[in-house]
Parts: C-alpha cells; sequence; structure tokens
C-alpha cells in the first residue's frame, strides 16, 4: 500500500466517524428528537445509500449514468403487476419491479445490437414506454374500489415515512448479499470497468458478468424506489459516485466514499422530510447529495474547479517570473 | 390568444353551424385525441432531429426540468403579478424555456469542467431542478394548484372542459333600468322596522325598487330569460390554440432551417468550417424542445412527453434512410398512436381486442377480484400505442426488421452453401478422388456439415439445374460448371494479386 492510499483511507475513516458523530451533535443543535420512528427512517435511509452509492460507482465509470434513470422508470410496471398478483407486500413489489427494470435493460442490449438505434434512444424509449404501462397500469388499480392500493404511489416520488421495521432488515439482508456479489467479483468487476476487451482476450465471460453488474445494479434500484421514487432515483445513484470519485483515482477507495456518502446523503434526506409534513424524501435526498457534489467538485483536492484556478494562477506568476529572467541581460 | 381563437372561430363558423362546432369542441374523444394528435406532431419532427443528435435523453431532462420553469413562473404570476395562475400563460412559456435553456448549459458547464461524463453530468443536473421543484410543489401545493398527478400524466381527459368562450351574436350586456319592459318593480316599506310598525299602517312609507336590476353578460341574460334569443357562444378548449400555435411554430422552424439542421445534425465540424452556427442553431432547437414540452405539459404531463419526442421518431429512423422522409413518416405515427390510444384507454386495444376480455381472462386464470373494467389514462394509452407501433416496425422494417434481418441471414448462408458445393464438385470434378470426395450420401463428411444441411442445399441446387445426381455421385450440370467458372473469375480472383 502507497503512502497516498494510506492517506486516503485514513482521510475516509476520520469521514466516516464525522458522520456518526454528527447524529448526536445534530440532535444537540437542532433540537432533533430520535424517536423509534425516525431511527427506523434514518436507518433505512443510510442502508439504502450505501448500497446504490457502492453500485452507482460502477455505474458511473462505465458511463451508464442514465441506465439508472431508464431502468428505475421501468420498474414501476413490475410493482403494478406485482401489487395485482400478490397484494402490498414488499418483498414481492419489489422482485416485480426488479424483473420489469431488467426487462427494460434486455429491451436496450437488443434493440442497440439489432437495429441501427444508438443506445440513448433506445434507453429513453424504454423508460417513457415502460412508465406508460406503469402508469396505464396504475390508473387501473387505483379504480378499484379496495382501500389497500394506498401507498403504491409513494414508489413514484418516494415516501420514507412509509418504511417500517421489516422493510429495513430486508434492505439489510438483500444488501449484504449485494456487498459479499461485489466482495467475490471484485476483480472481474474491476477489468470489465476499466477494460473490458482486456478481460475478453483473457478469456472472461464478460457478458455474464456485464450482465451480473446490471442485475445488482438493479437490485440496488429498486431497494431505493420506495425512499427515492422512480424519477429521483438515478441522483441517488449517480451524485454520490460522482463526488466520490473527485476525492480519489482508487477504485476501492472510490467505491467506500462513494457508499458511504450515499448513506449520508440516504440518511439526512429521510430525517429532513421526517420533521415536517408534506416534504417529499426523494427530492430532498437529491438536494443534499448535490450539495456533496458541488462541495466535491470545488474543493476536491489536486481536481477540484478551486485547486484548478489557483494552479493556473501560479502557473501564470511563474511563467511571468521565468519571462521576467530572461529578458533581463 | 383570445384574439386569435377569435379570428379562427369566425373562420369556422363560416363554415359550420354553431350547434355543431360547440357538439364536437364539448366532445371530450374529439378533442383528446385532436390535442394529442397535435402534441405528437409537434414532439415528433423535433424528435427527429433529437434522435439523429444523439440527445434524446436531453429531452428527458428537459421535460423534467421544465417543472422548475413552471412553478416560478406560477409564484411570478400569483406572488408578484397578483394575477390567477393559468397553465396557458405566456409567461410559463418563458419560464419553461428558460429552465430548458437552464438545463442544457448547467450541463455544458459541469461537463466543460472536465470532472464529469457528459451522460453523469445530465443525470446530476435534471434530478436537482427536478427534485427543487417537487418540494416547492409539494411545500406550498395550496398556492401552485398542481398536484403531482398532474405532473405525471397530464389532464388530455379533460381539456375539452378548460375553455374560453367567445361570442358571436346577440352578445351585448343587457342592463335592466327600472324603465326597462321585463324589470320587476316592487314596493318596500322603508321605515317598517325601525318605526315597529305593519306595511299596512297607514305611516308607512313605500319606495319603489327594482328586483332585478343591473347589468347582464349575454350568457346571464339568456339564462334569466330577460332575451328573446340565446347567445351564440363558442367554447374553445384553450390547450388546442396553443399546442396548434406550438405545431405551427415547430414546423416552420423546421422548414426555415431545413439545410442547417440537416447540416449540423449530420456533419456539425463542417457546418461550423463553412460558417454556420450549430451551437446558435442547438439552442434555438433546444428552447423550441422546452417550449414544446411544456405546452404538451398540462395535455401529457411531464415524464410522457419524452415518448412523444422519441418514439415515433424511432420508428420512422427504422423505416427510411432518408430525412425528409422521416420528417413526414415519424408526425404521421405520432398523430395514429394518439388516435388508437384513446381508444385503447377506453378498452379497445386497435379496435379488434376489448381490453375487458383479457382482464376477464385474467380474472379467471390469476384473479383480479373480478374487477374487469378497464379505463386508464389517455396520455399512458397513447405513449403505449406508440410503442406498440415501434414494435411492429422493429419486426416488420422491410430494410431493418428483425424479419427482414433473419430473411437476409438465411439467404447468405444458402448463397454461401451453393458456392462450397459448387466449388467443391468444380474441385474434385474428373479427378482419380472424385468416386470418393463426390459420393452424394457422403459429401457432408467432406464439407464437414450436417447431413440434413448437405441434404437440402443438394436439392436446392438441383432444382436450380446447377447440378445432377449420376450413380449417386453428385456432377455439375453445363450450366453448374458455366456459374461456376463466371463465379471464379468475377468473384474469387477479383482483387487478388496476380501470379
Amino acid at each position: 500500500m502507497t503512502q497516498q492510499e494510506k492517506r486516503g483511507w485514513l482521510g475516509i475513516g476520520a469521514l466516516a466517524i464525522l458522520f456518526v458523530l454528527a447524529v448526536p451533535v445534530s440532535a444537540w443543535l437542532f433540537n432533533i428528537r430520535y424517536t423509534y420512528t425516525l431511527a427506523t427512517v434514518a436507518v433505512g435511509g443510510a442502508m439504502l445509500g450505501t448500497v446504490s452509492g457502492a453500485l452507482g460507482a460502477f455505474a458511473v465509470l462505465r458511463q451508464q449514468s442514465l441506465m439508472g434513470d431508464t431502468l428505475s422508470h421501468a420498474a414501476l410496471p413490475g410493482v403494478a403487476v406485482a401489487f395485482l398478483i400478490a397484494g402490498r407486500d414488499l418483498g414481492w413489489l419489489l422482485l416485480g419491479a426488479g424483473i420489469a427494470s431488467w426487462l427494460a435493460a434486455h429491451f436496450v442490449t437488443v434493440v442497440t445490437r439489432t437495429t441501427r438505434i444508438k443506445p440513448d434512444t433506445a434507453m429513453g424509449m424504454a423508460l417513457a414506454a415502460f412508465f406508460a404501462v406503469g402508469i396505464a397500469l396504475l390508473a387501473y388499480i387505483q379504480q378499484r374500489p379496495d382501500a389497500s392500493q394506498a401507498g403504491l404511489d409513494t414508489f413514484i416520488f418516494g415516501q420514507a415515512a412509509a418504511i417500517v421495521q421489516q422493510d429495513v432488515i430486508l434492505i439489510s439482508v438483500v444488501g449484504v448479499v449485494v456487498f459479499i456479489c461485489l466482495a467475490l467479483f471484485w476483480k472481474e468487476f474491476k477489468l470489465i470497468t476499466f477494460n473490458a476487451e482486456f478481460a475478453r482476450a483473457n478469456g472472461y465471460p464478460v457478458r455474464t458478468l456485464d450482465m451480473l453488474l446490471s442485475t445488482l445494479i438493479v437490485v440496488a434500484i429498486v431497494l431505493g424506489l420506495q425512499l427515492a421514487g422512480v424519477i429521483l432515483m438515478v441522483g441517488l445513484l449517480i451524485a454520490p459516485a460522482v463526488a466520490a470519485r473527485q476525492w480519489t483515482h482508487h477504485l476501492g477507495q472510490m467505491v467506500v466514499l462513494s457508499a458511504l456518502l450515499g448513506a449520508v446523503s440516504g440518511a439526512s434526506g429521510a430525517i429532513l422530510s421526517a420533521l415536517d409534513q408534506g416534504l417529499p424524501t426523494g427530492p430532498l435526498i437529491i438536494v443534499v447529495a448535490s450539495v456533496l457534489v458541488a462541495v466535491s467538485l470545488a474543493i476536491a483536492p489536486g481536481r477540484g474547479v478551486i485547486w484548478t484556478l489557483r494552479q493556473q494562477q501560479r502557473d501564470r506568476q511563474r511563467f511571468a517570473a521565468l519571462a521576467g529572467l530572461q529578458e533581463k541581460p | 390568444m383570445y384574439a386569435l381563437e377569435q379570428i379562427i372561430i369566425t373562420i369556422l363558423v363560416k363554415f359550420i353551424p354553431i350547434e355543431q362546432l360547440n357538439a364536437a369542441l364539448s366532445d371530450p374523444r374529439a378533442v383528446a385525441i385532436l390535442i394529442g394528435a397535435l402534441v405528437s406532431i409537434s414532439t415528433a419532427c423535433l424528435g427527429v432531429f433529437l434522435l439523429l443528435r444523439k440527445m434524446s435523453l436531453t429531452s428527458d431532462a428537459i421535460s423534467h426540468t421544465v417543472l422548475l420553469g413552471i412553478v416560478v413562473a406560477f409564484f411570478v404570476m400569483v406572488g408578484l403579478l397578483g394575477t390567477e395562475a393559468d397553465l396557458s400563460s405566456p409567461l410559463l412559456v418563458i419560464g419553461a424555456a428558460a429552465a430548458g435553456v437552464l438545463t442544457v448549459i448547467l450541463t455544458e458547464l459541469v461537463q466543460r469542467s472536465g470532472l464529469v461524463k457528459q451522460d453523469a453530468a445530465l443525470g446530476l443536473v435534471f434530478p436537482l431542478l427536478f427534485a427543487i421543484a417537487i418540494i416547492i410543489i409539494s411545500r406550498y401545493a395550496d398556492d401552485v394548484h398542481l398536484d403531482t398527478d398532474a405532473v405525471l400524466v397530464g389532464e388530455i381527459g379533460v381539456a375539452w372542459a378548460n375553455t374560453n368562450s367567445h361570442c358571436f351574436d346577440n352578445c351585448d350586456d343587457v342592463v335592466i333600468t327600472p324603465d326597462h319592459p321585463r324589470a320587476e318593480m316592487g314596493r318596500r316599506c322603508i321605515n317598517c322596522s325601525s318605526g315597529g310598525i305593519t306595511p299596512r299602517d297607514p305611516k308607512a312609507v313605500f319606495e319603489e325598487v327594482c328586483a332585478n336590476c343591473g347589468t347582464y353578460s349575454a350568457a346571464e341574460a339568456w339564462r334569466e330569460r330577460l332575451i328573446p334569443e340565446p347567445p351564440a357562444l363558442v367554447f374553445w378548449p384553450r390547450s388546442l390554440t396553443l399546442m396548434g400555435l406550438v405545431t405551427l411554430l415547430n414546423v416552420g422552424f423546421i422548414a426555415l432551417f431545413y439545410k442547417e439542421l440537416k447540416l449540423t445534425s449530420f456533419d456539425s465540424a463542417l457546418a461550423t468550417a463553412l460558417g454556420f452556427r450549430p451551437v446558435a442553431l442547438n439552442y434555438m432547437l433546444m428552447t423550441l424542445v422546452s417550449v414544446t414540452a411544456v405546452s404538451a405539459f398540462d395535455a401529457v404531463g411531464s415524464v410522457l412527453v419524452v415518448a412523444f419526442f422519441i418514439i415515433p421518431a424511432a420508428t420512422a429512423y427504422l423505416l427510411t434512410d432518408r430525412l425528409a422522409i422521416m420528417l413526414l413518416i415519424s408526425p404521421v405515427f405520432g398523430a395514429l398512436s394518439a388516435m388508437t390510444g384513446y381508444e385503447l384507454a377506453r378498452g379497445q386495444l386497435l379496435g379488434i381486442l376489448p381490453i375487458s376480455d383479457v382482464l376477464v381472462f385474467l380474472d379467471r386464470t390469476v384473479g383480479l377480484d373480478g374487477y374487469t373494467q378497464w379505463n386508464s389514462s389517455i396520455s399512458a394509452s397513447m405513449v403505449i400505442m406508440a410503442f406498440l407501433f415501434f414494435l411492429a416496425a422493429w419486426v416488420l422494417s422491410p430494410r431493418y426488421g428483425l424479419v427482414a434481418a433473419a430473411l437476409r441471414r438465411r439467404m447468405q448462408r444458402q448463397q454461401f452453401a451453393d458456392q462450397m458445393i459448387l466449388g467443391h464438385i468444380y474441385h474434385h470434378q474428373g479427378r482419380p478422388e472424385a468416386p470418393e470426395e463426390l459420393a452424394a450420401d457422403r459429401l457432408h463428411e467432406h464439407l464437414g456439415w450436417t447431413p440434413t444441411h448437405t441434404r437440402l442445399a443438394i436439392a436446392r441446387l438441383r432444382t436450380l439445374n446447377l447440378v445432377i445426381l449420376e450413380d449417386e455421385q453428385v456432377r455439375l450440370t453445363p450450366r453448374g460448371e458455366r456459374v461456376v467458372s463466371e463465379f471464379l473469375h468475377t468473384q474469387l480472383h477479383a482483387g487478388q494479386p496476380t501470379g
């Protein structure tokens, strides 16, 4: 481990401790009372942010950020069909969402492979068409006389208050499985992210690995739907990753930092929305995550905008000084 | 806007009786289909250029952020100007255009910092702007008069009810004064309650009062039967004017800048070199996309409008290689899906398959608790129809369709098999190894194919009279020999170095 890497890990560790300490400090500063409900919502938000932050790092590095947008919109018909078949059971709803997103991912791949339509158009089509099917089904469901459909539209904008302890347990279990997969296939995922051609030449099953990674991203999106909603899920997926990317050049550090920033956005967004009536969770999470991105873009060492401007100024001064030296005989 | 409607209606009234015109304009089906078609046409022709410029997802981003422009414009209208909030105000269009251009500028800023790739830049900017809009809406829902349902799917189904009324005959206000023949005069005691006396008391003082005096608009006057004839009113749906204008604007823009758009879409560098301004044109296009998105907003919502931009354009892209034809086909598919989509929402798939039949079947097999009524979102159904048309084009397109591609591959495989067999026979025919190499039942071993594939290929060649079977041996017919030698000279040796 190089000196630089060691410093990076230390920084991430310090940041993690800082965030944990922020909980009692903010409770004392802003007079937040962590009731049982609020704690559940906060932990749920943090777990979801962790999973989507970690997987978002891969989506951003593979330049598939907007695939997240497509997949999350495409989950809606799955949620509706699952509700029609199995009722309002979170496990089934998430399974339905996963299948629908997965189908959309396949649609995009197949359309791009068999026609001359570019991936961006294919993604836009899958997004809108699947979403329309979802909306049509929701309209049908809402006409049904039984009242149990209440809460299905929380999937559209996300609602933290809908999260209960069972959901947190489900999210945690799935999250652990996701992280085990990441750890098991770490080397392979790293390879297909940075150099898929090399991986193929070395005999790795790139298509299968690709599919596995996409499936994991689908899982992250589907878990996040309840909190952030289908429209804004893409923000929770990529904003922490973009922020993390500014601070490090090391994949491991980026994934961990992205997970950490995701957890912070998820938890603080969820807490903020639980503080007052009528504040939707998804949008608040996105605002928090976007602030993190803006700060990172501005001050990241060696990369950020402020650093670059100062470097340019220093270069200009040095150049002026050198030119001045050369002029004098 | 109002004056424009007045002119259009004046012209229409010359040809159609007012009763018929009103009946058509208050028919939810006709209005929804007409507005859906206008939305489809205005979006689909811009969508062609978005697709060609690989900016399809920019339309997604813009259609989301337009919402922020709408919300801000609402606040300006209600808070600063004190006017009534109105979804078809020109201020909304300005706000939305500003928000759309802001999205594009912000995305380019983030991207140009070199720290974030293009896709991620788009994915950072539009969720943030959309999130801010949603927070404002849910926080100040009472002031904004927008609910999240309208944001998602729009209200094309009730567009017919949101009208401006225009009057053509008997329009004058009616003023009833006490000396008007229809004035209802009465007498009222003015000192009865204060003096504690009854109206019968001789000391009671009376005054003449008019019960119905005042100014009546024509419609009110007719309701009160103050005028003999009803005023000739036309109720004109407001979205119709806005969408019609936007459609004209988009079509006009494309007609005017067709050459420039074509050049910058296919070769931006050449356009710059020739002295055109691709950047300026790009911003004009983006402004139009924003204006179109906001005008379509109260009809189809902010998410589904993406489909109207992209899907018909993609369908057209699979059917033709020519830009001009693509620009014609794409709106046609858009309008078609608007028409069939309305019927789908009301439960008829292309007039063939009633959705309730499907629901009854599903109810019997998986169980829907007996709820088999289908009455769904109109805008979503229009998108579904557009998508079905795309799927049909994808499968059936004569040049790029899946069926055509499969047939082409099959033909190539056959051609290749034919050439291999002909070549094999030509090579060994009349030589000592021929009996062994050309035995019909063992040919597949020499070619390394399956027996069936070989048998089918030989049968095909025999029907084409290129090959005959003699004593269980394959031989070339004279025609076959001619084909092979021609092939050898024109194809195989062409382009090869001599000697």
